[in-house]
């Protein structure tokens, strides 16, 4: 069996380290915590943490809470985002870009506007240092569900094709047809709207 | 590199379907039942790597290199000195610093059948997460999971950080 003995020095020693850890503590700022930041676009939304200790909400741009809830919302400055989150905001990829490519009706023709399109596409596909991108068909609610799911893919697959002689050859394609159900403009049905008749293309 | 890049997913793939419970299986098919000339299991690729990175998938352990393709339940590590930045197939994107452990518990993405779900749980480490379509159609399907709470998001990016309680 052993006792431990406080002398003064041990004493001491303990308070200098529980200095040490305190002062320590105060120079990370809060340990386990999130911040609400703007996104990329410029729009701010909301986050919640649902903590073992509490719940908040968080609505204004660089506020952050505990992730136990325990504490109200605090501001987080710049230099702690810094700190805490440089290395990961500086390996952010850079955000997925979107295309728009219209068809003229009921065929895999571009029209001529688009057409001009793909090859912008290509070169900022090619900008990136890894891509894979997205080629999704839509159609219009113009004709039978059945036929424009077909169609709407027929039309993704062309525009991946060209897509792939124009340089984009060894890229990651997810090739997919939304049909009629996924509308850009809301129509009733069998209802021929050009906007709608559409491949979306995302780089990512 | 493209082949073994494809090897890499076809192992990972296969371990994936050993893996999956058999609820998420039948979920993640018909999610992704409409891709068939894609790896149909990667639900994001990896972009940005500095330092050593590592993504294990059902067992699967490969050294993050962009273009490792990330699935449902893989495992996202960093470590000391490395960052890795990732993009969901719906534009989700989320970076990590050093040191970081983040798995991604569910991920499906078929908007024209309303099907959205992120999930993802951050062990360690810090994070810097910026929204995609499915936080903008459905805030409530997207979760971060941390050892003291649960983060939600209404379409917007933040950070978060972990420190280790080990």
């Amino acid at each position: 069996m052993s006792r431990v003995h406080t002398t003064p020095w041990s004493a001491l020693r303990l308070a200098v380290v529980a200095a040490g850890i305190s002062l320590l503590a105060a120079c990370a700022g809060p340990q386990s915590y999130v911040a609400l930041l703007p996104s990329p676009d410029g729009s701010l939304g909301k986050v919640v943490v649902q903590g073992q200790r509490g719940e908040q909400l968080l609505t204004r741009a660089q506020q952050g809470a505990l992730l136990d809830g325990s504490k109200p919302p605090f501001d987080v400055s710049n230099e702690q985002l810094q700190r805490d989150f440089g290395a990961a905001m500086r390996a952010r990829p850079i955000m997925p870009e979107q295309f728009l490519l219209y068809f003229e009706t009921g065929g895999l023709e571009l029209t001529a506007d688009s057409k001009a399109l793909l090859q912008r596409i290509v070169e900022r596909a090619l900008a990136r240092t890894s891509v894979d991108m997205s080629v999704i068909g839509h159609s219009d609610t113009q004709g039978a569900a059945d036929a424009n799911e077909a169609l709407a893919l027929q039309r993704a697959t062309a525009i991946a094709e060209q897509l792939r002689g124009l340089g984009l050859g060894n890229t990651v394609m997810a090739i997919e047809s939304h049909g009629e159900r996924n509308l850009l403009v809301p129509t009733p049905d069998d209802t021929p709207e050009p906007r709608n008749r559409r491949v979306e293309i995302t780089l990512r | 590199m493209r082949h073994h890049q494809q090897n890499i997913l076809r192992v990972l793939a296969v371990g994936m379907l050993v893996a999956m419970g058999a609820a998420q299986s039948a979920s993640a098919q018909s999610a992704t039942a409409a891709t068939p000339q894609t790896p149909s299991t990667a639900v994001g690729y990896v972009k940005t790597v500095t330092g050593e990175a590592w993504v294990t998938t059902a067992g699967q352990r490969a050294k993050a290199v962009p273009g490792t393709a990330i699935q449902i339940g893989s495992q996202l590590k960093t470590l000391a000195d490395a960052s890795l930045g990732i993009t969901f197939k719906d534009n989700t994107v989320m970076a990590f610093g050093p040191d970081t452990e983040l798995t991604v518990d569910q991920y499906l993405y078929a908007p024209a059948q309303g099907q959205l779900q992120l999930g993802a749980s951050l062990l360690k480490g810090s994070l810097n997460y910026v929204s995609g379509v499915i936080a903008k159609l459905k805030p409530e399907a997207v979760t971060v999971k941390t050892p003291t709470g649960i983060i939600g998001v209404r379409g917007t990016q933040f950070v978060a950080k972990v420190e280790d309680v080990q």
